[in-house]
């Protein structure tokens, strides 16, 4: 399929996968290039020498174009910014702020800039700084949220800018790609579905829970204190959520989920660790290579769109 | 200026617009987050037809300091 995003990146496929912490690291990345959509780093809050590491790690498992995703509330976003420029990295997206300090560095080399917004202001103001494109995500989301749906957001902001909007957030099949195109994107992004790909390094206690993940499952911590999450409920969520009731202070919440995405990720403590996830996690039901996934999910998504 | 902000604010921030004074900060006081105050930047550049830069951002946090700013930018009372 061919729209304005996989000409933008050079890619075959429409779909982007998220540069989740901890999760997008250069295996997945490489392996998402590799078959056809578009691989993201996610820089998180990793030290900048070991953002570089994995990007040349990655580069030495393919040779199609790849991303980083930088999140801009990490003190090092400075140094990343350079990194990505030095390495020749093809696309940056941006999350947790605002990106405008680095898009004349980033144009100049050619970095194609595509930042995360959740709302219509955003996507004019990113568009007016020369962002490439934009990622639209709803909160069906997993991780750090905003507070519109992905149904609402998406139709809204495509109305406000000329540059391709890629959808994000509760797309997990062909016809979340279709319904994603109806409403005007020209690319999706997703995350959950490619945590439980068999290239990707999370632990298979977290795979496992995602994919025994039912509807009701999904549920966000944190909406008391204006940070929300959207995770798989377990041990530590009933906790937060009751202690968040109590009105427990924000420093003590923060503090029962210091490293608890590493617990979950990397050790597989799924009980007390945090399991982050979007709403989709109930439809994801299959392990999968990043090949498989991409062709099933543009077969159907081709198919409902006659293309 | 004051009345014409105090409005422009009251509208994106959906407050009072008697709640507003130079002093008003619009995190600590309106409670807005970062999206709001885009909305409200969005706002201002376009009335005022004005550009802020996102590194000026972080020092209009109060009604009385985005007078100032749109002062020595040139902004006629």
């Amino acid at each position: 399929m061919k729209t304005k995003v996989t000409e933008l990146l050079q890619i075959e496929y429409p779909i982007i996968q998220g540069g989740m912490a901890w999760v997008a690291e250069h295996h997945l990345a490489a392996a998402v290039s590799e078959a056809g959509g578009f691989g993201l780093i996610g820089a998180a809050s990793a030290p900048p020498e070991i953002v570089r590491e994995e990007i040349r790690k990655a580069k030495e498992l393919t040779d199609k174009p790849f991303g980083v995703n930088i999140m801009l509330l990490n003190p090092n976003a400075d140094e990343v910014a350079k990194i990505v420029v030095e390495e020749g990295i093809q696309a940056v997206t941006t999350g947790a702020g605002n990106p405008e300090k680095y898009m004349p560095m980033w144009k100049e080399a050619g970095v194609k800039v595509i930042p995360v917004v959740a709302s219509v202001a955003m996507a004019k103001r990113m568009e007016r700084y020369g962002a490439d494109a934009v990622v639209a995500e709803g909160m069906e989301a997993g991780g750090h949220i905003g507070n519109q749906t992905t149904m609402a957001l998406i139709p809204q902001i495509v109305d406000a800018v000329n540059i391709p909007v890629i959808a994000a957030g509760g797309i997990g099949d062909g016809r979340g790609v279709a319904a994603s195109f109806m409403l005007g994107a020209e690319g999706v992004q997703m995350g959950t579905r490619f945590v439980v790909a068999d290239e990707s390094i999370v632990h298979d206690n977290y795979k496992d829970r995602i994919v025994k993940a039912k509807d009701i499952d999904s549920v966000v911590t944190g909406q008391s204190t204006g940070h929300p999450v959207r995770c798989l409920r377990n041990q530590m969520t009933k906790e937060y959520i009751k202690k968040e009731q109590e009105g427990v202070p924000f420093e003590e919440l923060e503090r029962m989920t210091l490293g608890s995405l590493r617990k979950a990720v990397m050790d597989g403590d799924i009980l007390n660790g945090t399991v982050m996830a979007g709403q989709i996690a109930g439809l994801v039901s299959k392990r999968q290579s990043c090949k498989e996934i991409l062709q099933e999910i543009m077969t159907e998504a081709e198919k409902l769109l006659h293309c | 200026m004051l009345e014409e902000m105090k409005e422009m604010i009251a509208e994106q921030l959906n407050c009072e617009e008697s709640s507003i004074t130079e002093t008003t900060s619009f995190k600590d006081d309106l409670g807005a987050d970062s999206l709001d105050l885009f909305e409200l930047v969005m706002a201002l550049e376009e009335k005022y037809e004005v550009e802020i830069p996102s590194e000026e951002l972080a020092e209009l946090t109060t009604v009385g300091a985005v007078m100032e700013y749109l002062k020595n930018k040139g902004v006629e009372a």
